[in-house]
This record gives C-alpha cells, structure tokens and sequence, in this order.
C-alpha cells in the first residue's frame, strides 16, 4: 500500500485542539501558566514548528541513539582510558556533570509544562518529544558518571550536586530556577529554547565534543553528540513563539525574554564551557580558543537569528564582547584560589607555554590576568603554598550567584554594581545582572546569596569548616585541589635554571 | 569591638573582597586589613607606596579620606564598597 506524502497527515495527526465543554478554556489554560500577553488563540493555532516528526518515528530513531551512546560505552568500558587520565579532563567531566545532570530534569519538567499548558497544539506535540528528550539526557548522564564512582568520589556530584548549597549550584540553580522553573509556556519556549538551547547549547555541545574526541574519550564524545542532535530539534520550539508575540504587538516582551534568559545564561556558560576550553583541556589538545568559538556561533551566528526573527541585538552586546575577554579569566582565578569549595580539581593550567597562548589568543592577557598568576606562581615557586589560600571570601552577585571579578592589573577593571530596593542593598557584577533585576524586583528580591547567608545567621557560626559543609565538601566528597599537583609551574623553574 | 562587612576593591586585585572592618579603626588600619587579603595573594607588592581608601565611585575620583579618620568618621557601613590604592609617598 502506498505510504501517504507527510504533508497529507501530518497537520491533522498533531492537532489535539478540541473545544472544552466542561470548563471555560482559561481555566483550562490559565495566563499565569500558558499566555500571559492575551495573543487569541487563532494566532496560536498559527504556530508551526519548523521540524516535523511523528511519534513512531521519533521513537525509532531515539531507540538508535540510544542503543549507539550504550553501546561505545559499554564497549569502552574494558578500555583504560580513564587510568592516568589527565585530571584537566577529568575535571572538564566532573563540572560538566556535577552542573549538568540533574538539570535535564528540570528541563523535562519544563517541557512538560508546554507540553500541558502550551497554547498551540503543534507547540505540545513538539514538546512531548523535548520533554522525552530530556530524561533521556538525564539518563544518561547519571549513568554514565556512576560506573567512575569507585575511581574518584568527585563524579558522585552528577547525583548529588543538586541537593546542596554548593556556591556553583546556587548559581546554576537560581538562574535555571528563574528561566526554566517559574515562566509560563511562552516566555519558558522563548527564554529556554531560543536564547539558551540555541544560542548556548549548541555552542557547548559541538565544542565540548570535540574537544573529547582530540582527548580520546570517545565515549563522552558519542554521548554529548547524542544529546545535541536532540537539542538541535527541540531547540526549535522558540523561534515560531517569537514570530506570533511579533506579530501581535509583543516584541518589547519578547526582546526582554530573550535579553534576560541569554545573559543569565551566558554568565554560567563562561564557567562551564569557557575555563574547559582554555584552562582544563592540555594545550596539544585544545582546538580553538573560547574567544573564537564565542565570536563564530554568538557574535555571528546568534545575533544573526535574533535579526533574522525580528528583534533586535541585546542592548548589552558591547558588553558581552567584552565580558568574552575577561569572564571566564576572573573565575578561572577565582575557583583556582578557591578550590576547596568545588568538586573538581581545577588545574591551574598557567605555565610559560599556556601564557603564551593565552597571550596569543587574548592579547593584553599577561598584562592583566598574568600579575594576578605572576604573585600565586611566585609563592609556590618560593614555598609559600598557603599563600595560595584566600582566608576570605569574595562578594557574590545577588544576580548569577557569581564572585564578583573584572580584569586586575594594569587594566583593573573589578567593580561591585549596587542597588538599593525596599530598604536592602543588592550587589551585582555588571550592569546587565543589576539590570536583569530591575526588571521584576519582586521575582528576585528575596534571595540571599552564599554570602547574605554567611551574615544572616542561616550557616551559624559563618566558619570555613561550617561553611564548606555547608556547600557539601566533606559531606559528598572532598574538595578540590590543584589538578596538577602545582606541575604547570616546573616551565618557570625550568626558565630560573637557565 | 564588633566587626562589620565592607566591600574591598583593591587596586589591581581581580576580585572584589568581604572583609572585617571595626568601627574605631583608621583608614590606614583598613587599608592594611584589605592589604593582608590582597597583597601577597593576588596583587604584588609595591614597596615605598603608601595604601590610601577611597568611596568607590564610577569615575574612581572621590578624594581619600585622611589617614587617621576612623572608620565611624568616614561614615563607612555595612557592604558598602570602598576603595583601597596605592599613592607615592609624596602624595599621601
């Protein structure tokens, strides 16, 4: 029997739209959940994804990806791969699934609310296969960190990271949180389908995977290949959102989802994407800069999406470019310095020929970032390894839960943005965090920080034990260390010899 | 003598810092209690330069206060952000 062209079905196959008789339609959809800028409902019923699958094909070639990312692990599994793995990769893994895996959690549990409240009938067939699409991620990235636990309780973390105050959780937890947790459909499509997954990551996902196939972990690679392809397709659930808020009056909303979610977003990714790229992975193997990756899939390609749609290039633009050069430098140091608070073993990764390239990469960079490394290079090479130990803390942005750095040295550039609101002083580290702000108050007002809670009497008395326990070091594992054993500063003794 | 959070953004340093300050406290006592959190640790010493404190503003022009001002004097509070540079001798 001959098959029926897709265009011939698949309108009538996604179309679940019925007419409620049993409760009026907005109790069915209520605004706060499903659409909260009164677009009718014709205009929804407009909404047309731009990738189109069914439910049995969907299911057959998830079942294939699946059974490949299992596959080349299990077989991988007898390899030796991870015996004298070099603990800059090592950490690359356990950041990416200590600050990863239980968030595809919370990404189905998002998908889910589209796939219930979306108002559109293609948006909540599209997004049951997201919504899927999604627990397979956590899935997979439970498991495959698990079998590495008896190696190295660090990979404990992809389970655990989620139940602790850790400060690199609160950070990811309050802006996921605000994005993903707390929006209506619309709004979460916008701010998480089109400013995260398609201007963030994608860039992620690509880079970091090929980054592990040049280190040899194909198993990594495979999956995080994996993952991508389904972000790729589900990614796509914001752009017709975009298109109909444009259409009926609803750009200014629009354009401040997408300005919002994209900065929150970004100032995480730095972190988790940006000191991998140009700290953790060995030199040999890294590929591109972050720098360049940025400027190729964001500054290029992103911004280009967001015209092509109809909006306009986030005001902040200037100062994402700068914050390109200088971010993920401050918190390379930062988390460096303050190793005992997270659960990798972050390699300081600064030795003569690393400075050279980051010098090339970033010009100005020892200028700036290399006095900061120049005095902690000087103490180990001079004995004075507790002088690499901060006894204080830095401020935290009451915005993305960050230490608040910029450039030091001759280029000084760290600065504190403050606020006050009803009465309380809010600190942040840029004008677009300290904006982000300003644009609900009250959705963020009552936050406290790692640090508000270190003065408010929540973590009592604010000791260094009390506090790191609180975070969970000690509790799901020890904290870091150097990744390298201080290895990367033999370059300087080599240089002192000569 | 009970202490209280201020904000140090000290000249060069990458980080903005919390540390202790005491009401009675000069602002040359400050300055080396934001120093003992910077210098040595991210920032390199400057020899013969003398530390003085500043309001943070966003030109980075607010005058210092004098030297022996205390801490109550300034006006100084809770997280508030002050900064902490370095000057030649002859200007101090």
């Amino acid at each position: 029997m001959p098959l029926l062209e897709r265009s011939d079905w698949y309108d009538i196959a996604r179309d679940t739209n019925w007419t409620p008789d049993f409760v009026p339609r907005e109790e069915l959809f209520p605004s706060e959940l499903s659409d909260p800028y009164d677009i009718p409902q014709a205009e929804w019923e407009t909404f047309d994804e731009p990738y189109k699958v069914s439910y049995r094909e969907y299911v057959k070639v998830q079942r294939e990806k699946d059974s490949s990312a299992y596959s080349v692990k299990a077989a991988l599994s007898r390899s030796k791969f991870h015996d004298g793995l070099d603990e800059g990769w090592a950490s690359v893994l356990k950041l990416h699934y200590g600050a990863v895996a239980l968030t595809e959690y919370q990404a189905s549990q998002f998908q889910a609310r589209m796939v219930r409240f979306g108002p559109s009938p293609s948006m909540r067939n599209m997004a049951t296969y997201g919504m899927l699409d999604e627990l397979r991620h956590a899935q997979l990235q439970l498991y495959f960190p698990h079998e590495l636990l008896p190696r190295d309780r660090h990979y404990d973390w992809a389970h655990e990271a989620a139940h602790t105050n850790n400060w690199a959780i609160l950070g990811g937890r309050h802006a996921m949180d605000d994005v993903m947790m707390c929006r209506d459909a619309i709004t979460g499509a916008i701010m998480v389908s089109f400013a995260f997954e398609t201007g963030l990551t994608n860039l992620q996902m690509v880079g970091l995977s090929t980054d592990a196939t040049n280190m040899g972990d194909f198993t990594f690679a495979n999956m995080i290949t994996s993952i991508q392809s389904d972000e790729a397709r589900h990614a796509q659930l914001g752009s017709p959102a975009i298109e109909i808020m444009i259409k009926n009056g609803r750009k200014a909303e629009a354009q401040q989802a997408v300005d919002v979610a994209f900065w929150r977003m970004w100032r995480l990714f730095a972190i988790t994407v940006g000191i991998p790229m140009d700290y953790y992975i060995p030199l040999e193997q890294r590929h591109l800069s972050f720098k360049e990756f940025m400027h190729e899939w964001i500054i290029r390609q992103y911004d280009r999406q967001v015209r092509e749609l109809g909006l306009e290039t986030p005001w902040y633009w200037d100062l994402l470019k700068d914050d390109i050069e200088n971010h993920h430098h401050c918190q390379q140091g930062g988390i460096w310095s303050w190793r005992p608070t997270v659960w990798w073993n972050p390699p300081g990764a600064v030795g003569p020929r690393e400075r050279e390239w980051l010098e090339e990469k970033y010009p100005g960079w020892n200028d700036s970032f290399g006095t900061y490394w120049d005095v902690i290079t000087d103490n180990l090479l001079n004995d004075r390894e507790e002088k690499t130990h901060p006894e204080c803390i830095p401020i935290i942005c009451n915005m993305c839960q960050i230490p608040i750095s910029n450039r030091p040295g001759k280029l000084w550039k760290a600065r504190v943005y403050q606020h006050e609101h009803e009465g309380r002083r809010y600190n942040f580290c840029t004008e677009p965090c300290r904006w982000i702000f300003t644009t609900d108050p009250e959705r963020y007002k009552k936050h406290e920080s790692i640090v508000d809670r270190m003065y408010s009497g929540e973590i009592n008395p604010p000791t260094l034990d009390n506090v790191l326990t609180y975070m969970g070091i000690g509790v799901v594992s020890e904290g870091g260390h150097d990744g390298h054993d201080y290895r990367w500063i033999d370059g300087f003794r080599a240089q002192a010899a000569e | 003598m009970s202490t209280f959070p201020i904000l140090s953004r000290f000249q060069y340093d990458c980080h903005v810092k919390v540390v202790e300050a005491e009401a009675a406290q000069t602002m040359d006592m400050l300055a080396e209690a934001c120093a003992y959190h910077s210098i040595g640790l991210h920032v390199a010493d400057q020899p013969g330069k003398i530390l003085r404190v500043r309001p943070t503003t966003d030109a980075d022009d607010a005058e210092p206060w004098p030297r022996d001002m205390t801490v109550a004097e300034a006006g100084i509070k809770y997280f508030d952000s002050i900064d902490i540079y370095f000057t030649d001798q002859s200007k101090a």
